[in-house]
């Protein structure tokens, strides 16, 4: 009975949707893992581990932003500008000497504020997804360089060393502290989409709005919290940057949006929407940090990585898409045969 | 009190420029099945839409359960007990049958969804109507008939005691439809009150007590089934007295246009070989998934073949993509206008040069736009095309009108074989007759028509031979005199025996 009920439970996890995909990508990543585990014999020292998670970390983080917001069927480009925004306006605020933690908050504000404003423009003024967040991309990228005049800030000062080693130096339990960061939301964030009625919104929203809606699915708060998560998401590798390097970069976060897509996509999110799961997103991150740290190792230039990570891409969607084709057709075929 | 449970009265709705409703009642008693008819446009769907909360009336009075009602939307309608089963069904198809009973009512314990309950109380509303899913399955997965017996066991889930089914019946097999008219017939012995919306009229003897006809956004008249005839209602709905549902001409046969040697694709379409001559419709009769569809799809180069040599005037043809079979003067007219047939966000008059755009165009690729405009203008004459103006978006066409502009498109280019697939789908009766005239007409200028359809009334009225397919296969062909209801169903159904005598063997 206790087996059955197990293998049934197998069954099911196999049979979401996106674990298959999440099943392949792993077996890749752990390809990769022993391929430069093989050339760099460092590859799986304490030090090297850690720091490489690290590293992921953060790419983790934008890509459970991201991957909410892709399930919902839409997209958030303005995650790298959200990113450079909220690095720019906490180490402002602290040079100026203002208490970190007060900066702290109020970066996270000032991002939830862009987050809403993408859910709202999308659920509410029904403008596409892509357009409305290349708008606010754009306006909090202008907020990043205008908080201190179009100048990157000095140094955050000795007063913020608590608040970097919280976000960056520090360790907890032999871990860095940005792994549990990145943990520990992605525990909670993955709870609220596997588990809760939000998630399950989210979900339905994605594959097939009208549906929702006509079950009474609030529809413009389902989005727009998906938005939400991205946003805290984003803010909080925002502060993970003002803490690793002790200052302000305005162009902080550059690009980010499209790891985070690439993250979720490799981990079996679909850009169309209704379907994936953030364990994807993990494995997604995990392949690109690991190619950034093992091609780095090997001595690839960074022009090298852009370059096979673009192709990885490609890869694991098309492998997607030709997994799918064959289940269709064999699906049709045994339908044609009953 | 009242013993209705539904009483609409005097209800008025329009849209700018369209008066869709002028003073329609309605009534709907406990245990009854009411057929809503009319033709499309008639205001079935407006009314059902005002009563479910979709929107909201102009004038009048709704009462549900002899309450009125007075501003109703989709959440309040629902907690009255009023549901709609959509023509184009609206599942989350990546969510679990469960999942979507309980979509936007989640059970959940502090706050965390409690699937195991929500799989347990599917599983009981699905077994109150004897319906065999397992509610952990993934909706995507199921085939339409159990995705819209899913969409029947939500509805109920919620406790509706009223359900509207917008033409339930269009995409199910005749085994199907049997299962879904026990579920009905189940659901009317309980108490529930339906109304059901259908163009198949063949069907209402099965389910209906009672019928209700609507023209125009006018209340025509109601009376009981058994009270009335096809006939009569067909001409309530029409407001004339069709005599002949099916005008048919007469024409001499002539030479051999085309010929279709073993082709072969896919399971569906199994050593087809027929022929096709000049002055007469070959009708191609079959129950869903005996490949009809997918014969004429593979005829036409959508899908790639296996096997089979076409002949067009004698000569052999090659198609291996679309476009080689429009040049060589065979088209299709697919069975699914809005997604195979048109580009429906693009305008009238583009969706009819698309497929002409070798003639329209200069040496250099330019578009003639006053050519353009010319065979638009004619096509449009030629067809009567009803629109306002052809520069319109196609989807602002009735399915009538755009049925039309599906064939006219290819019309506009000298074509020597149309294949129409289920043309009639879905339009009203008035535009059927008209899709029946191009028919003929095309019949009488010598150009081969193949028509597939479901509807065996319209295969027999119109067709001057018959080839009956099952599971991939032609397995009769008929002469028209011979040809009954009862002979095509008999071969239609080959297929279901043979699986049952392996089973047995």
């Amino acid at each position: 009975m206790e087996s059955n009920n197990s293998s049934k439970r197998f069954k099911r996890i196999f049979s979401k949707r996106g674990m298959g995909q999440v099943i392949t990508v792993s077996i890749g990543l752990i390809m990769l893992i022993i391929v430069f585990g093989f050339l760099n014999p460092n590859f799986f020292s304490y030090r090297n581990i850690s720091n490489l998670l690290r590293q992921i970390a953060p790419i983790i983080l934008i890509g459970v932003g991201q991957s909410y917001v892709l399930i919902t069927g839409n997209i958030d480009l303005s995650i790298g500008s959200v990113v450079g925004m909220s690095c720019m306006i906490s180490a402002t605020l602290m040079t100026k000497g203002m208490n970190p933690w007060l900066a702290v908050c109020i970066s996270y504000i000032s991002s939830i504020f862009i987050g809403i404003l993408n859910g709202k423009l999308i659920s509410k003024a029904k403008l596409p997804a892509f357009i409305a967040t290349l708008g606010t991309m754009t306006i909090a990228r202008g907020i990043a360089q205008i908080v201190n005049n179009n100048y990157n800030t000095d140094s955050i000062g000795a007063k913020a060393e608590g608040f970097r080693n919280f976000f960056y130096y520090g360790k907890t339990l032999g871990l860095y502290n940005t792994i549990w960061i990145a943990l520990v939301m992605w525990l909670v964030f993955n709870f609220i989409l596997s588990r809760t009625r939000t998630g399950r919104h989210i979900y339905a929203v994605g594959s097939n709005i009208n549906a929702a809606n006509l079950s009474g699915v609030n529809i413009s708060s389902t989005i727009t919290k998906a938005y939400l998560v991205s946003a805290v998401c984003s803010a909080t590798v925002g502060l993970i940057i003002t803490a690793t390097s002790g200052m302000g970069t305005m162009d902080a976060g550059n690009g980010y949006e499209l790891y985070a897509v690439a993250s979720s996509v490799i981990g079996g999110v679909s850009t169309l929407g209704g379907q994936g799961i953030l364990l994807g997103t993990i494995v997604g991150a995990s392949i690109w940090g690991v190619l950034q740290n093992g091609l780095q190792f090997a001595g690839a230039p960074v022009a090298i990585r852009n370059i096979v990570i673009g192709i990885i891409v490609i890869i694991s969607v098309l492998l997607d898409i030709v997994v799918r084709a064959n289940k269709n057709v064999t699906k049709s075929k045994s339908k044609g045969k009953s | 009190m009242s013993n209705y449970m539904v009483e609409l009265e005097n209800v008025c709705k329009s849209f700018p420029g369209v008066k869709a409703l002028d003073n329609v009642s309605l009534r709907l008693k406990s245990g009854e099945v009411l057929a809503l008819l009319g033709e499309n446009g008639a205001g079935k769907s407006t009314l059902m839409k005002i009563l479910s909360g979709v929107y909201t009336k102009d004038k009048g009075t709704i009462k549900v359960f002899g309450e009125v009602i007075e501003d109703i939307n989709p959440v309040k309608a629902q907690e009255l007990g009023i549901a709609i089963i959509h023509q184009e069904l609206n599942m989350c198809e990546h969510l679990t049958v469960a999942q979507n009973i309980f979509l936007g009512r989640e059970v959940t314990k502090n706050g965390v969804l409690s699937d195991k309950e929500m799989n347990h109380e599917a599983k009981k509303v699905l077994n109150r109507l004897n319906i065999d899913i397992d509610p952990e399955t993934i909706v995507g997965n199921l085939s339409v008939s159990k995705q819209q017996m899913v969409e029947i066991s939500k509805a109920l889930s919620t406790n509706a005691k009223i359900l509207i089914m917008d033409e339930p019946t269009s995409a199910l097999t005749s085994k199907e439809i049997d299962e879904l008219f026990t579920i009905i017939r189940k659901l009317r012995d309980d108490g529930h009150g339906i109304i059901y919306i259908s163009h198949r009229l063949e069907e209402l003897e099965d389910i209906v007590d009672r019928v209700m006809i609507l023209r125009d956004g006018q209340y025509i008249t109601s009376m009981d089934y058994k009270d009335t005839t096809l006939k009569e209602i067909i001409s309530y709905m029409v407001g004339r007295e069709i005599t002949e549902k099916f005008p048919r001409i007469e024409k001499e046969v002539g030479e051999k246009i085309m010929e279709v040697r073993n082709l072969n694709a896919g399971s569906h379409v199994r050593d087809i070989n027929f022929s096709l001559y000049e002055g007469e419709i070959v009708g191609i009769a079959g129950l869903m998934g005996a490949g009809r569809t997918e014969m004429t799809r593979a005829l036409f180069g959508a899908d790639p073949k296996e096997s089979g040599d076409i002949f067009l005037d004698g000569e052999e043809i090659r198609i291996n993509r679309p476009i080689d079979s429009i040049k060589s003067g065979i088209v299709l007219v697919p069975e699914d206008r809005k997604r195979d047939g048109l580009c429906t966000k693009l305008s009238i008059k583009d969706n009819i040069s698309l497929p002409n755009l070798d003639l329209l165009t200069s040496k250099m690729g330019v578009v003639n736009r006053k050519k353009e405009n010319e065979i638009t203008e004619e096509t449009v004459k030629n067809l009567t095309i009803r629109l306002t103006n052809s520069d319109a978006n196609a989807e602002s066409l009735s399915g009538g009108n755009q049925q039309k502009v599906v064939v006219g498109k290819w019309l506009a280019r000298d074509s020597r074989v149309v294949i129409f697939d289920e043309p009639t789908r879905g339009i009203d009766v008035a535009a059927k007759v008209e899709i029946y005239n191009l028919m003929n007409e095309l019949k009488d200028q010598g150009i081969g028509v193949l028509f597939v359809s479901s509807e065996m009334q319209e295969i027999l009225g119109i067709s001057d031979r018959i080839l009956v397919m099952a599971d991939g296969k032609i397995t009769k062909e008929l002469d028209i005199e011979e040809a009954t209801q009862d002979i095509i169903l008999e071969y239609a159904t080959k297929f279901d025996r043979k699986i049952e005598m392996k089973k047995e063997a």
